[in-house]
């Protein structure tokens, strides 16, 4: 080979790579509006992205994957917890989540959590080809998942209990709670946890709708 | 060295080594928080600030070596002295104090907030001019040739590509799909693309006078390596577009192009044993030599292997968002870039001072401890990826759940990054006895 015939690879090299790349770039942006629901990115929305650079919360969490891994996934956060608990939790990480490894309270503002969680359920709409994948073990079980289960991700329930081995340790384990307990009892400690322990940390989830609590109460009876 | 301003590249060498020690400082800090669960820092320095930090100085560190070495390779290749010495200093000032103002901002609190891109908008304003006055100077410098040598002109290609790329990171855009699309233009399109071009002529450059090689025989092969890096690696950005928003087309393009960049980086190897094995010249100073070796080999284990692993799609799906890539991510930027810069360090410091490296096996001690250190932080970090991907993505189980798991793994890394700073900090006491005449034997 000659020097000419290696700046010729080079030339060309760069050349049909970039246009390549910039032609499919010019379709992937153009594509953005309807693959990201741009016509629901408000105001509020972009406040939020603003105020999550601003706190630099992506150096802790990943969303759409990138960043620290050192906090949760945030990309599809909100198909798991509900909206008013997650403003509880960033009011104050540590009292509504008192797991091992803590997020610090950032001392956040009422409008920018308000932003926050505007911005968190608009990134959960996008559409990232089905990542993070349905996890294969889940998938294989098909979905059996009773609504109360959901319910009980949403609240964060976990946070403090286990089931099956997998949560906290602040409360007691449930896996079998329904063998245990009857279903008035569970409401009644879901709906006020001081009317039987008067010194509960557990937070009462008497804002539940009728639907989602009697969701959950059936799923925890059933848990024998 | 031949020309009375090279000597500026000291200056850079020195800023580059001291930070690179407090880089290592901020990356045990950072792991501590993985290992102990209870943070008493949490109020002052809690994870995503010294992740920060610890980023910040990596890429603060390595570009100020670059421009240093930048500054010893052009006048010797363009023969001619550096067309503004004083611009070079006050550039370097410059820059030290942007890379100071950011940390401290860190500390109070004061973010942009997108990962390795942190530094507040006016500071990236700074760091763009501080770009100009480099590029110009290089560049004023370059036009006094006569001769305009490949290695010259890579270079250039590189800085300039360098620096235009850092402006697709400088605007707040409002949708974060298209922010991250084009972030990925300065993260990916600077490590795969710009510095490879950089570090292919500083190589390129050291080899030529190390080796005494036929300089034809370096720079042709030179093009073929970077026009592979350029072919492979511009397309190649779509191994980021997998699951951020983008369409489906970017598992094929990025997946292939991807999956090629490790030819070009294999090719460095085999072109860098080449030139040693046929070489002119009886090498005196073989300490560069070793870390030019060490490099090829770490940058396409690092890069090349570690990358490809996780590159296809049907891969990358599972090992997205993990610790896998914290791992490629170590193996890559210190086999790739911080080897290089060392290397090109101790090519050129014993030639400004006019010492010989006879003695030095503290060197190559460094060198060991280093390369063996953040073999196991890898190591480590991987299998806590793997450990991670296989609990989280297919059992389902919750992440925070999933990191009792990998604490013992976490621990291993922690107890190498212990070897690193020591490798790294026997590196500091050697880089600065270089000038210590009483050793001198040439
Ligand atoms: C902040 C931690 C915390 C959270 C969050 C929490 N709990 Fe509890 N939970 C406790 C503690 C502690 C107890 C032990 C009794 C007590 O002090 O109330 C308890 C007790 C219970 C019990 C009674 C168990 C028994 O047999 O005595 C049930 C049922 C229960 N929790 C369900 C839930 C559900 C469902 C959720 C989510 C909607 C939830 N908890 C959220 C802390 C928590
Ligand atoms: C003392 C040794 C070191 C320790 C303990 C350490 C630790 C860490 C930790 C804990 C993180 C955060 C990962 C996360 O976000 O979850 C990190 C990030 C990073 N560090 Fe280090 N580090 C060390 C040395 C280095 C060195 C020498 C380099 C450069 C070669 C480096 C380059 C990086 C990079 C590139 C990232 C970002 C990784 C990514 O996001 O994928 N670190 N480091
Ligand atoms: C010296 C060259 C390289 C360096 C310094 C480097 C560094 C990095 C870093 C720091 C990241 C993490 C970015 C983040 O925080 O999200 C990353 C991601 C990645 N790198 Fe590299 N890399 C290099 C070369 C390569 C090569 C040659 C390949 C492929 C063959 C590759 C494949 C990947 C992939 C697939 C990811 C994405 C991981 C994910 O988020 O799922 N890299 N690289
Ligand atoms: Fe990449």
């Amino acid at each position: 080979m000659t020097l000419s015939q290696g700046r010729a690879i080079f030339i060309w090299g760069t050349v049909i790579s970039a246009v390549i790349f910039l032609g499919l770039t010019y379709d992937s942006i153009s594509k953005m509006p309807e693959r990201t629901h741009e016509e629901k990115l408000s105001d509020e929305v972009a406040n939020g992205k603003w105020t999550w650079q601003r706190y630099n919360c992506n150096d802790c969490h990943t969303i759409l994957g990138i960043g620290g891994y050192y906090a949760p996934d945030l990309t599809k956060v909100m198909s798991r917890r509900d909206p008013e608990w997650t403003r509880q939790f960033l009011k104050d990480p540590h009292k509504v989540w008192p797991a091992k490894r803590r997020m610090p309270n950032l001392h956040l503002k009422d409008e920018e959590i308000g932003n926050l969680v505007a911005f968190l359920s608009w990134v959960n709409g996008i559409d990232t080809n089905n990542w993070p994948p349905k996890p294969m073990a889940v998938a294989a079980a098909g979905p059996s998942q009773m609504p109360g289960e959901a319910v009980f991700k949403a609240q964060g329930c976990s946070a403090c209990h286990k089931l099956s081995g997998v949560g906290g340790d602040i409360g007691p384990d449930l896996t079998h709670v329904g063998g245990k307990r009857t279903p008035e009892w569970i409401q009644q400690q879901l709906e006020n946890p001081k009317s039987h322990f008067p010194d509960s940390p557990m937070p009462s989830f008497a804002k539940l709708s009728p639907k989602d609590m009697k969701d959950l109460v059936d799923f925890l009876s059933s848990l024998q | 060295m031949k020309y009375e301003t090279q000597k500026i590249a000291y200056q850079y060498f020195v800023a580059a080594t001291l930070l690179f020690g407090l880089q290592v400082i901020f990356g045990l800090i950072t792991g501590a928080k993985y290992v102990w669960d209870y943070d008493p820092l949490i109020n002052f320095i809690p994870f995503n600030t010294s992740r920060a930090i610890h980023m910040n100085l990596l890429v603060i560190w390595l570009l100020i070596g670059f421009m240093g070495g930048t500054y010893y390779l052009v006048p010797e290749e363009a023969e001619t002295d550096i067309y503004s010495p004083r611009l070079a200093a006050i550039q370097l000032y410059c820059f030290v104090a942007i890379g100071v103002a950011a940390i401290i901002g860190y500390l109070a609190g004061w973010s942009w907030g997108m990962p390795f891109l942190e530094q507040p908008t006016v500071l990236k304003f700074g760091i763009v001019i501080v770009a100009l006055i480099f590029l110009f100077n290089i560049f004023m410098t370059m036009m006094k040739t006569k001769k305009w040598t490949v290695i010259q002109g890579v270079l250039l290609g590189g800085l300039v590509m360098l620096a235009l790329l850092f402006l697709f990171g400088v605007f707040f855009v409002r949708n974060l799909s298209t922010q991250y699309y084009w972030w990925w233009w300065v993260i990916h399109l600077w490590v795969e693309g710009a510095w490879e071009l950089v570090a292919g002529a500083i190589i390129a450059f050291i080899l030529l006078k190390l080796t005494g090689v036929d300089r034809e025989l370096v720079e042709k092969w030179l093009y073929v390596e970077v026009g592979l890096v350029l072919f492979t690696g511009i397309a190649g950005t779509g191994h980021h577009y997998y699951w951020i928003g983008t369409p489906k087309y970017w598992f094929w393009v990025g997946g292939i192009f991807s999956a090629l960049e490790p030819l070009p980086i294999l090719f460095m190897v085999i072109d860098t044993l080449r030139d040693v094995r046929e070489k002119r010249i009886e090498i005196e100073n073989r300490i560069p030599l070793y870390w030019a070796v060490g490099s090829a080999v770490m940058h396409f284990l690092g890069a090349g292997v570690w990358g490809f692993a996780h590159t296809l799609p049907q891969i990358n799906k599972w090992t997205h968002g993990t610790q896998v890539t914290a791992s490629h991510g170590h193996f890559a930027f210190f086999g790739a870039y911080v080897m290089i810069n060392l290397t090109m360090i101790y090519f050129a410091v014993p030639r400004i001072r006019g010492v010989s490296l006879k003695g030095h096996g503290r060197s190559l001690v460094a060198l060991r401890l280093m390369v063996f250190s953040i073999f196991f932080m890898v190591l480590a970090l991987g299998i806590a990826g793997v450990v991670q991907s296989y609990l989280q993505r297919i059992l389902g189980m919750d992440y925070l759940t999933t990191q009792d798991y990998m604490k013992l793994w976490y621990a291993v890394m922690w107890v190498s990054g212990w070897g690193v700073v020591t490798g790294v900090f026997i590196y500091i006491v050697d880089f600065f006895s270089m000038g210590k005449p009483s050793k001198i034997t040439a």
